[in-house]
């Protein structure tokens, strides 16, 4: 599974987003080489553009029938894309400028149950004021797509990039996908509604890009044949199983649970329902992955990408766009005769464990780097969530914590070099020192 | 042949409880008995019948469509032989008999026929059915003088339409005055000038002692207070009052000539209701109970009769009777309602009767007992609920004596708008 | 038994004028003498009121019962009673029967008369400038809505004598099936429209939103129905809380944005669901759980937020109030509201006493109702851009408000200082609203 490498392993790595453009070229999938030669005929559309703007085309692909906008930093301008598209006409779409995010959100669920293909984006303060419509999308088994522009929580006041606000709601009941790239970006937001929209499924997704590094780093992208992303996706169907339409009458959302009568029960089905949705969102997210690269003839791991694990001794796990500089600070350490791999998390809820597992078992450390904080814990949650998957592992395998990247702050090729030597004193130690600030001394 | 409701007679308590009985029971089986082949229709209108006024073909109450509508089952053009309550069974004067659950009996009154000797062998006309009417106004055709016996208020009628007709007609009366039912001797005596007027001549105090046939038609005998009288006419009408028309309960509980005892629920007996001129009823003023025989009185009990025959939750006892009548003569109007006197009671008089217009109110504590005009204007349904209700006049007495008309509508808006 | 249209006389409004009584005379005998007059206006028991005599086309009339000549009958699809002069027999028997002096002699004509509504036109409303004889078109209205099915099942879980169960059901039944309903938390869905684990309450399709969303909610059904080339109408049933506080901002949004919805707030001045806590909606000085009156505690201590003046501010295509104690208004305002709400934001604002939070017996509902806009507790007006702002009816010479006050539970504690106050707000709001105000009241 693991993917073709750096072209340039040499570009300074003070540029993530620069490194991510030059790892966009297409990496196949072992036994689908002759991909290549459909491919070279395409010739693919090229543009350059930031990840705001990519998601917009995302938006554009797939054909939404409904975006609700509210502009917040650092998502402004990619509903700004959205919109203009609309005012082009490239995008059919009803854009609705309301009042706030909560009504983002709700007019969103009125348009969906009344059959729209939905979209919007948000982060932050404005990802918490639509909490409340939030929390029931994924109740009432809505396929929506939303892109969470990630951006540190208030307080302090901060407008800079970070994964608090999708990490604070990691259990609301939504997939969440986390790009490393501008392309990524791209193309999760129109995999996500093939995803969200699946009938095993039929549950909103979250696609996570990282606000600062990937919603205004410009890359090369390539723009997917709208024909191919309409094969991809297929008929919208989006309100077959709850609908608010005449002609069929139902009443949605009604009352349900209690003590007694047949309302526990109820509950516990729909509950179950939910949690047996999110589970089967696993398949369905490795099936999309394959199916784009089939479409469109470009591939992504889709719930985790194990990168030079073979004979790692220790790994290291990351999360969105910090993972272009850890697989340099990766590439380095191998050249150095350190034996040492990575696994990205893409998919983070449903949280991928068993492919976790089985990616870190045969290692004897792990270093774990978040960009937001379990406040619980005093961890991060990505790390906490790792030591659930190491759990269930025969042998006990140590693992620390890093946090790094908080407000804006960078997570640096010298960051991860660090977090690797403290990962290879774990290995000899087996015991993890507290977690560790990456940025405490920046 | 079963009916659930049956009800014997078709007039105003007999149709006033069809509508009450389907008010509240729209299914079962409803018949009624009439006694008659026409429509049914009101004594009242009959002598306006024999004037002219009124075309016999356009007087029914009621016709087949509103039967149809309350799914009523009609018996037209039989009378009634017997009722055995035992087996709840009548049988009718052509041979069928009929099973019932429940039993109006509304078969009215018949004209009572003094018993003056002789009488009964003269050709003399009374005025209790439509086919009375007809004969009497075919009559009145080719006659030339009448004789009424009895000033009530058929006999009245009867001498105004006569006279209007161009007979010479002569009343006689029993009693010292016109209608003693409703109007005492000053109200009468502005009436009988009017019948004056028109040339009419009334007799009171007048019996008659003796009938027998004479060359132009009939001859009666007439004692008055001061000695004999011979009057002779072609056209002779009995015009002195009536009997409850209940002859068919002979050899029941219920037998007898001066009507069905009820109680407030116009009960009479297990499954047996009665209403109207048959029925027997309290008087509102209390003492023993009275035979009304009067219209409103019928619609009223036919109400009670057939909200506890369909048991309506919603009925009100029958309140008592209250005497009540309005009499127009010669273009002029009298209103009676209530009783002229009571134990207790005050007087009221008012009015000017050298005008022909009088006005007599009667109260006790306060509360109107009764009230009679002629000619002068005041609402009679008005009236009568300020009776029913007791209402206490003494705070407006003043201005009720002055102005009973708007004193009784301004009480009526604060206490029943 | 079918109800039909009627003259409704108002005793507050009237001022003894007699214009009516001339109007019947003229109108029926040529003559002006308002002694002709087929309807009697008198004074009343204390000086400076007025009552009337006139038939009440009783639905069982007594004057029809008494009649021996068939001259009189209740015509079946007028509801008059109507009187045959070709077969009365003047006996005056119908006067005995009728308790209320609807029918009487009329000397100078010789025979008895009474009120026959002109044919469905009556000059003595045609002629009251005051507005205290209205021909009524409820029953009209009645007969109408009455073939219209309820879209509600029997048995909602309301309180006893619930009048916002009413305004639900004359809504819904005028608005039809072809439409989504939102019914916010509170009353509406508390009784059971929405359903409770599987079954529902209502047979159009209807959606629990959060108390936060309902407009917005409402705003992309509407649309994505659109979208589809479908004319589906978007309806909330909110009550004042979750329209006037928490869901304020998304109604202010849908309204800015000329949402077409039609929006129906159910005002019971709180959160009575919930357990009777105060809304900005609550008037000043009334009890609720969270504004109780004790020792120090007066009730609420600041005006109504006035939530349909406020949306009139918006520009919306259709603004207006209305109250179940009016319905003919109502009926008309909801015509006119889902006529609004195909091309642009339409908001209701229905006056809904609640027996239980405003403790009053349940039986007396429209009555307060009724009194609430007798005495300008409430006004009732529209808005349209086109046309401005109109009352529907006039504010001028209320009833006393110590009439409403006294009704109701929730004000038995009010000093008469609270009483100044109230009576300060309710004349200030009548004069804004009157300046607002581009015509007269409509007749």
């Amino acid at each position: 599974m693991s993917g073709a490498g750096p072209l340039s392993p040499t570009v300074p790595a003070s540029h993530p987003e620069k490194r991510g453009l030059l790892r966009m070229t297409p990496s196949l999938r072992p036994g689908e080489a002759d991909m290549a030669a459909v491919l070279e005929k395409k010739k693919p559309k090229v543009i350059v553009c930031d990840g705001n703007e990519a998601a917009a085309w995302g938006v554009s692909l797939a054909n939404v029938d409904m975006v609700a906008v509210y502009p917040i930093t650092p998502q402004s301008s990619l509903v700004e894309y959205v919109a203009k598209f609309v005012a082009d006409g490239r995008l059919k779409a009803d854009i609705v400028d309301v009042e706030g995010e909560h009504s983002v959100l709700s007019v969103l669920q009125g348009g969906m149950l009344a059959g729209a293909r939905t979209y919007t984006a948000t982060c932050g303060p404005g990802l918490a004021f639509m909490f409340e419509p939030y929390l029931r999308t994924p109740g009432l088994r809505m396929p929506m797509v939303m892109s969470i522009v990630t951006r540190d929580t208030l307080s302090p006041q901060s407008v800079w990039g970070g994964h608090q606000d999708a990490m604070s709601v990691r259990e609301a009941g939504w997939i969440q996908l986390y790009c490393e790239t501008v392309q990524e970006v791209l193309d999760t937001v129109v995999m996500a509604y093939r995803i969200a929209e699946h009938h095993d499924v039929m549950l909103p997704v979250n696609v996570c890009h990282d606000g600062n590094y990937l919603s205004y780093g410009a890359s090369r992208v390539e723009l997917p044949e709208q024909a191919d992303v309409d094969a991809f996706l297929g008929a919208k169907d989006v309100n077959w199983h709850v609908a608010l339409d005449p002609t069929r009458p139902m009443g949605v959302d009604p009352l349900t649970g209690g003590a007694g009568g047949p309302g526990p029960r109820m509950f516990v089905k729909y509950r179950k329902g939910q949690c047996r949705g999110m589970q089967n969102a696993l398949a369905v997210i490795e099936e999309a992955h394959a199916e784009w690269n089939r479409h469109v003839g470009r591939w992504h791991a889709p719930l985790i990408e194990p990168y030079r694990m073979e004979d790692a001794r220790f790994a290291l796990v990351t999360l969105g766009s910090m993972t272009g500089a850890a697989k340099d600070a990766v590439d380095e350490a191998r050249g150095a005769g350190v034996s040492v791999g990575l696994v990205k998390v893409k998919t983070y809820r449903p949280f991928p464990l068993k492919a976790i597992a089985a990616a870190l078992a045969p290692v004897e450390a792990v270093g774990v780097i978040d960009r937001s904080v379990d406040f619980g814990f005093d961890c991060g949650p990505l790390y906490k969530d790792v030591l659930g998957a190491l759990a269930g592992l025969p042998r006990r395998i140590p693992a620390r914590s890093f946090i790094g990247g908080l407000a804006g702050a960078d997570i640096t090729v010298g960051h991860v070099q660090r977090v690797i030597g403290e990962v290879a004193e774990l290995a000899a130690s087996g015991t993890p020192g507290p977690t560790a600030w990456l940025n405490e001394r920046d | 042949m079963h009916s659930h409701y049956l009800i014997l007679g078709a007039s105003h308590a007999a149709l006033s409880a069809v509508a009450a009985i389907r008010m509240a029971d729209t299914d079962n089986a409803l018949t009624v008995v009439a006694k008659e082949p026409h429509l049914p229709y009101s004594p009242t209108v009959l002598p306006y019948v024999v004037s002219g006024r009124s075309d016999p073909a356009r007087i029914a109450l009621a016709d087949e469509a509103w039967f149809g509508e309350r799914k009523v089952d009609v018996l037209r053009g039989t009378g009634v032989a017997g009722v055995d309550p035992v087996l709840r069974r009548v049988r009718l004067a052509d041979g069928r008999e009929l099973f019932y659950d429940k039993l109006l009996v509304a078969t009215g009154a018949r004209p009572f026929v003094p018993p003056v000797p002789g009488l009964s062998a003269l050709p003399f006309h009374v005025l209790r059915t439509l086919d009375d009417a007809l004969a009497l106004r075919e009559a009145a055709r080719g006659a030339r003088r009448a004789l009424v016996l009895g000033a009530g208020l058929i006999g009245s009628h009867a001498a105004e339409n006569l006279a209007k007709a161009g007979l010479e007609v002569t009343v006689v009366e029993r009693e010292p005055r016109m209608l003693p039912a409703y109007f005492d001797a000053r109200a009468a005596a502005i009436i009988e000038r009017r019948f004056a007027e028109h040339g009419v001549r009334v007799l009171t105090g007048a019996t008659v002692r003796t009938a027998e046939r004479a060359a132009e038609g009939c001859r009666l005998g007439v004692e008055n207070g001061a000695g004999w009288e011979a009057l002779e006419a072609d056209l002779l009408v009995v015009g002195a009052g009536v009997v409850p028309a209940t002859d068919f309960l002979a050899g029941t509980r219920m037998d007898g000539n001066r009507g069905i005892p009820v109680d407030d629920d116009m009960a009479a007996a297990e499954g047996i209701w009665a209403a109207g001129d048959c029925a027997r009823v309290a008087s509102f003023y209390g003492g023993p109970p009275v035979v009304g025989g009067i219209l409103p009185d019928a619609v009223q009990q036919g109400r009670v009769a057939g909200q506890a025959m369909a048991g309506d939750p919603g009925r009100k006892p029958y309140a008592g009777a209250i005497p009540l009548n309005t009499y127009t003569f010669f273009g002029h109007q009298a209103v009676s309602v209530g009783v002229q006197d009571l134990p207790g009671a005050e007087t009221h008089r008012c009015g000017d009767p050298a005008a022909g217009r009088d006005l007599k109110v009667v109260t006790r504590d306060g509360r109107l007992a009764g009230i009679f005009g002629i000619d002068w204007p005041f609402d009679g349904g008005v009236m009568w609920e300020l009776i029913l209700r007791r209402v206490d006049l003494a705070p407006v007495m003043d201005r009720f004596l002055a102005d009973p008309q708007d004193t009784a509508r301004t009480l009526m808006s604060k206490l029943w708008r | 038994m079918t109800a039909y249209s009627t003259l409704r006389f108002d005793a507050a409004r009237c001022t003894g004028c007699g214009d009516c009584m001339t109007a019947c005379a003229v109108a029926k005998t040529g003559s002006d003498d308002p002694g002709r007059s087929r309807l009697r206006v008198l004074p009343g028991n204390t000086p400076g009121t007025w009552e009337a005599a006139v038939c009440r086309q009783c639905g069982d009339p007594r004057c029809v019962s008494f009649c021996p000549a068939a001259a009189l009958a209740k015509d079946p699809e007028t509801g008059t009673v109507e009187w045959d002069g070709a077969k009365c027999v003047n006996c005056l028997l119908c006067t005995v029967g009728c308790a209320y002096a609807g029918i009487a002699f009329d000397a100078a004509a010789g025979h008895v008369a009474k009120c026959d509504h002109c044919g469905g036109n009556p000059a003595c409303a045609a002629a009251c400038g005051e507005g205290a004889l209205e021909w009524m078109t409820t029953a009209r209205i009645y007969n109408e809505v009455g073939q219209d099915e309820d879209l509600f099942v029997p048995g909602l879980a309301g309180c006893q004598g619930c009048n916002t169960e009413i305004v639900m059901r004359h809504a819904m039944r005028r608005i039809g099936p072809d439409c989504v309903l939102a019914t916010p938390p509170g009353c509406v869905p508390g009784m059971g429209s929405v359903g409770y684990n599987g079954m529902t309450g209502t047979k159009v399709p209807v959606f629990h939103p959060l108390l936060t969303n309902a407009a917005s909610m409402l705003a992309g059904v509407r649309r994505a129905h659109k979208r589809q080339g479908r004319d589906v109408l978007a309806v909330a049933l909110a009550g004042d809380g979750g329209a006037s506080d928490v869901g304020f901002q998304s109604l202010s949004g849908a309204a800015e944005r000329g949402e077409e919805i039609l929006f129906i707030v159910i005002d019971n001045e709180g959160y009575m669901n919930t357990g009777m806590q105060r809304s900005s909606c609550t008037p000043f000085g009334a009890w609720t759980s969270t504004t109780p009156v004790g020792e120090r505690g007066r009730g609420k201590t600041q005006d109504a937020k006035n939530l349909p003046l406020i949306m009139v501010m918006h520009e919306c295509d259709y603004v207006a109030t209305a109250s179940t104690a009016f319905m003919e208004d109502f009926y008309a305002k909801l015509d006119r509201a889902i006529a609004a709400a195909r091309h642009g934001f339409a908001y209701l604002h229905v006056y809904s006493p609640c027996t239980t939070g405003w403790r009053f017996p349940a039986e007396k509902n429209i009555e307060v109702a009724r009194r609430a806009v007798e005495c300008n507790f409430v006004t009732l007006w529209e808005f349209t851009p086109e046309a401005g702002l109109r009352f529907t009816r006039d504010p001028d010479r209320p009833r006393p408000l110590a009439d409403y006050l006294s009704a109701l539970g929730k004000f038995r504690h009010l000093g008469a200082d609270q009483v100044g106050h109230l009576e300060r707000h309710l004349a200030e709001n009548v004069k804004r609203l009157r300046g607002l105000a581009r015509e007269p009241a409509a007749a």
